[in-house]
This record gives C-alpha cells, structure tokens and sequence, in this order.
C-alpha cells in the first residue's frame, strides 16, 4: 500500500517525439485511478515508466517517498497486469502464479498458502494444474490478476485488462476487480481507452490527450463539469453533442443562436457570458444527450429553449431510445423515454435543458461554464 | 464421380509405393549384403543372405576394425558438443537479435543469411590452414567450426521463432523479478523447445554424417569419428564391401534411432510456428 507522487514527467522517444508532456498527479494511498484517452495519448507509456519498462526522460517518480527513477521493476514493489495477459505458456497455472515468489525465494510454505488464498479469490481453484492454452479468455485474466495478487504489490498496474474479453464477461469484470479493490485495499492504476470502465471504476480519473493530462478529477465532476470540448465529447456515451453559435443579447435576456433557433439562456449562465465579454461572439453549446427531452410536460416548461427536430434514425435500447436527429444543419444524438414518438423522417419537438448546458470557447476549447 | 475419387486413390497409392521401393532399395542392398561373404555380394547383389553366403561374422569384424566403441564415442562426443554450444550460442544470439532493434543487430543478422550462400568447399582450405596455426586442428577445433558453420541456419530457425513470442512475456517476467539471463532461461528458451528440436536434429544429422571436414581437421586416429573408420575399407589394392556394408549398418543405428525418439517433434516445430 502506497501512495504515487508524478512530478515534470516526461517521455522523449529518440527523433525527439514526444509521448509525455510535463505530467504532474498525486495518487492517494488505496486510490484507484483510471488512466484515459484515445490511443497513442500516453496513458500507457505513463503506466510503463511507473512499472519501470520504460526510462523516464525527465521528471522524478515517488512510490512512498522512494524516488523510484533509477530503481529496476523488481525492486519497485509494482505488480501489472498486461492486454494480453501475457502468462507464460509453458507454466502451469500454480507455477505462473508462482513465478515472482520462487525468484524471490519465498519460503514453499508461504508460496503455497498465498497462490491457494488468491486462487480462491478469483475463483480459479480447480484450474491450477491447467495450461494457460487450456483456459478461456475470462480465466487466464484471472490467472493474471492472481499472478499480481499473490506478490502482495503496493501499486497494482493495470493496462487495459479487459479489452480482449467479450462484451458480456467484460461487464462482470469490471464489477470483479472493483471488488478486488475494495478486498485488497491497496493502489491501483489502471489504464483503459473506454470511458464506461473509467467511469464506473475509478475513484478519480486522468483524462489524457497527445501525451498530455487534460483533467484529473471524480467521474461525476468530469461528466457534469469538463473543462474543454475534449473531456467534455470523450467522457459519456453516447457523446455530448456539440453546436456552434453565437451569443446574442436583447435587454435582459441572453440567447444562444444557431441555424434560426434562439435557445434562452438561464440568468446565472447569462450573467458569466456577459461578465467574459461573449456577447455577439461565437461559442460552442454542448448539451448531453439525456439534457434534451421531448416530453410535453418539459417542452412546455422550458419554451425558451424548443427546437425541432427531423428524426434521421433511431435506436431502441430497451428501457430508452437514442434518437440520432438534423436540428438546423446540426447532427445531434438525443436520449429520450423508450415510449416516445420515433418514427422516422418525421419532425418532432424538442427541449433543451437550460440549466445543463455547457458553453465551451471557440478558439481555445475551453469550457466558460 | 466417387469411382472417379477412387481410382484417383488407387493412383496415389501405386505412386506411393513405386517411392517407398527407391527410397528403400538402397537400404534393402545395405542390409541384405552386409550378411553375405565379399564373394556372395559380386556374384548376385539382390539375392537374399541365405545359404552358402550367409555370413554373419562380418559384423563382429567389422565391430572390431572400426574399433566401434571409440570412434562411436568419439562420433558422439563431436557430435553432441556441437550440437549443444549451436544451440545455446544461436537461440541466445536470435533472442537478443530480434529483440535489439538497431542498424547493427539489422546487419549481424543479415551477415549470419549471406554466410549460407558462401560453400564450404571455398572456405576450407584457408579454414584449415588458419587453425592448424592457431593449434586447434583436434576435436575442440573442429567444435568450434561446426559453431561457425552450424550457427547461420540455426541462428536463422530461432530467429522466425523468437518473432512469434510475444515481448510482453518478458516485460511480465521482469516485474517478477527476472535477470535478462533468468528471463532466458526460465521463459524463453522453454518455449523455444520445438525449433530446439528441430535444429537439433538438422545439426546432429550433419555433424554425425561428416566426413570432409574431420578428415580435413583430425589427423590422429584415436580421435577419428565412425566415418573416418569408414574410409579405411575401401584401400588402395582392395574394397571390402562385405564389412563396409557391416560397418554402414552398426554405424546408422545411433542415428535412426536418434531419428525415430525425436520425429514427433519434428512436426510439431515445423507447424507449430506460433507461441499464443
């Protein structure tokens, strides 16, 4: 159990690419958090200067205070767990487990007793004998998993564990190594391009973005206040819709104006708009998909904020609908009752949630509100 | 169409067969003569051993001009070192080239492939000259040019092999605390048991069929290999093929059985390309 101290770290391949730009993060003792982004933004090469598989180019790495930079993975009391799973293959599942103790010298007892306890963890008892070859997906990432338990690591790395699993088994999981957090209350960091596990695993998340961090913050902070377009489209699905207008005040009222609609704005949301000076300048409205209704009894209380939109497609989930719609030139995704009117090539009447809308600067992407 | 299939088959097997009778006459001839008297062999070379020519007492002389015991022992001591320091010195020097990806790791690699296309004859005479100065015309010697010229193959089989294991492995071994030599010996060369065999196989065929280059490299006779003996049956003034064909017999079985222990694997390291 330990707590991570990120401090200047950076990431220079030879032919001076940059993967990692001055990335700075306190990780808290027993925290688990979530390293995101889309691929190729350095979130794995972080977590590969942390295991000690990559040199760190410039920057300092603490784990409990022991600055870690020139320390081999061996000795930085790391354990990770790879995609791949990477278990050796001619190893039964006991010796994969096994492995890192009986290098270490680790007394057979103790082996024996710490494989049986994370076997039983996992749920892996009656596959110790097996060949990795003779498991399926979901077991040999247990196996992996067990691999790291039984070191008893203070830091658990995790990169993208469960993108090779099945939808189905990928959803069990991820509730899986949740509880495994909880059980073994030590650090983990875990690194995935999905923003649903980012979502539902992490106790704080780092958004990443060409090897830099855009935010570090709670999901529920990240979801309803992202600091740029980038946060803002990456995290929730489906993603934020983005519309470009401008600002327009008439006495008293502010309105955001796109394609012939008007939509009000709040006076809170109104008032910061005038005091950054955006009034009669373009910005860019982004409003969640589950922000835009098209129940009568909303339509009717927000009438400052209704548009109309022609239903292009739509898909039923189940318990919702996702209506994908032309509002204006505008493509939009709207999340609406599973009971609603979803007809194609029909128009309908929708509101937008004036107290949920986000208003991001043109030029620099950066959230105003 | 299924009279068609059949007699399609009934092709495939006659063809098969007329194969298996070439490929196997010689061993027929071989084994058939080696239990006839010199006379017998001239007079009717196909006739089975049987009767007036029937001459079993070839072998034990045979056994005992070739002084099988020694040269056995020595066949197999040349043999087996070569085999061994070909494997340790390839598999290790593969792994490390495809795992450094630099421009001389690019030009070692390409340097071990053209080394194939140099024959040996070219080189041998130079070669020899070259260690006999340096001292090493003897048995270490000749293990050590086996290395130089078993390496390139060898190299060149562990190499394909070593592409397919996935580096992650060893990224994991590592974290568990492994040495760069424990990660080879515990998790690399393991895997890398069925090109083993095969490039064992090919290097023991070669290196226990080898006449030209002991007979080029040991010159004292207690050190001479089962083929070198061989020679000694066909002199100047007289061939004894009665005893040669004895001497062939007693001097294949080491290697066919070597053969058949080890055949199973020889599939396996042919189509088992990947490591997953």
């Amino acid at each position: 159990m330990a707590g991570l101290s990120l401090k200047n770290i950076y990431k220079i391949y030879p032919g001076d690419v940059t993967a990692v730009k001055d990335f700075n993060l306190e990780i808290k003792d027993k925290e688990f958090i979530v390293l995101v982004g889309p691929s190729g933004c350095g979130k794995s090469t972080t977590l590969r200067m942390i295991a000690g598989l990559e040199e760190i180019t410039k920057g300092e790495l603490f784990i409990e205070d022991r600055i870690v930079n020139e320390v081999a993975p061996k000795d930085r009391d790391i354990a990770m767990v790879f995609q791949n799973y990477a278990l050796y293959p001619h190893m039964t599942v006991y010796d994969n487990m096994a492995f890192g103790l009986k290098l270490r010298k680790t007394p057979k007892a103790e082996i024996h007793r710490r494989v049986s306890e994370a076997a039983k963890i996992l749920d892996i008892e009656e596959l110790l004998e097996r060949k990795p070859k003779a498991l399926s997906g979901g077991q040999r990432q247990r196996v992996a998993l067990g691999r790291a338990i039984v070191r008893e690591p203070k830091v658990f790395l995790m990169d993208e564990p469960l993108s090779n699993l099945d939808a189905k088994l990928r959803v069990l999981m991820r509730t899986e190594i949740s509880k495994l957090h909880y059980k073994l209350q030590t650090t983990f960091i875990y690194v995935t391009h999905d923003q649903t596990e980012a979502m539902t695993m992490g106790d704080r998340i780092v958004v990443m973005k060409d090897g830099l961090i855009q935010q570090v913050d709670t999901p529920l902070n990240l979801y309803n206040s992202p600091v740029n377009v980038f946060v803002a489209g990456f995290i929730g699905s489906p993603q934020m819709n983005f519309i470009t207008g401008q600002i327009e005040a008439t006495g008293d009222s502010t309105f955001f104006v796109f394609d012939n609609y008007r939509i009000l704005l709040t006076p809170e949301k109104s008032k910061v708009l005038k005091d950054k000076g955006y009034v009669n300048k373009e910005v860019v409205m982004g409003i969640r998909p589950e922000d835009i209704h098209d129940e009568e009894s909303i339509i009717e209380k927000y009438t400052g904020c209704v548009v109309d939109g022609n239903i292009e497609v739509s898909e039923l989930m189940g318990a919702e609908v996702y209506l994908y719609l032309k509002i204006g030139e505008h493509n939009i995704t709207a999340r609406v009752g599973s009971n609603s009117k979803s007809d194609p090539n029909t128009i309908t009447k929708l509101a937008f949630d004036p107290n949920k809308i986000h208003m991001f600067d043109k030029k620099s992407e950066l959230a105003i509100f | 169409m299924s009279s068609n299939k059949h007699r399609s088959k009934k092709v495939i097997l006659i063809i098969s067969i007329l194969l298996a009778i070439i490929f196997l006459a010689p061993f027929y001839l071989v084994l058939t003569n080696s239990f006839k008297t010199q006379q017998g062999i001239f007079l009717n070379v196909m006739r089975l051993p049987f009767g007036d020519f029937f001459n079993p007492q070839n072998y034990i002389e045979a056994f005992k001009q070739l002084n099988y015991i020694r040269s056995f022992l020595n066949s197999l001591f040349i043999t087996v070192f070569s085999t061994i320091i070909i494997i340790i010195f390839s598999s290790m020097a593969a792994w490390m080239l495809v795992r450094t990806k630099t421009k001389l790791s690019t030009f070692l690699f390409f340097l071990f492939t053209s080394a194939m296309l140099i024959p040996f004859q070219s080189v041998m005479l130079p070669l020899v000259n070259i260690m006999g100065r340096l001292g090493l015309l003897n048995p270490i010697g000749l293990i050590f040019m086996y290395l130089g010229f078993g390496s390139s193959l060898s190299i060149i089989l562990y190499h394909g092999f070593v592409k397919n294991i996935p580096i992650e492995l060893e990224e994991a071994a590592t974290i568990d605390g492994c040495s760069p030599i424990q990660i080879f010996l515990y998790i690399i060369f393991p895997l890398l048991k069925p090109i083993t065999v095969t490039v064992s196989i090919l290097n023991v065929m070669w290196i226990w069929n080898d006449f030209l280059l002991p007979q080029l490299v040991i010159n004292k006779p207690q050190w001479h290999t089962i083929p070198l003996k061989m020679f000694y049956f066909f002199g100047q003034y007289s061939r004894r093929w009665d005893l040669a064909l004895a001497g062939l017999v007693i001097s294949m079985i080491p290697i066919i059985t070597f053969y058949f222990i080890v055949q199973k694997h020889i599939i396996k390291g042919i189509t088992q390309g990947s490591i997953k």
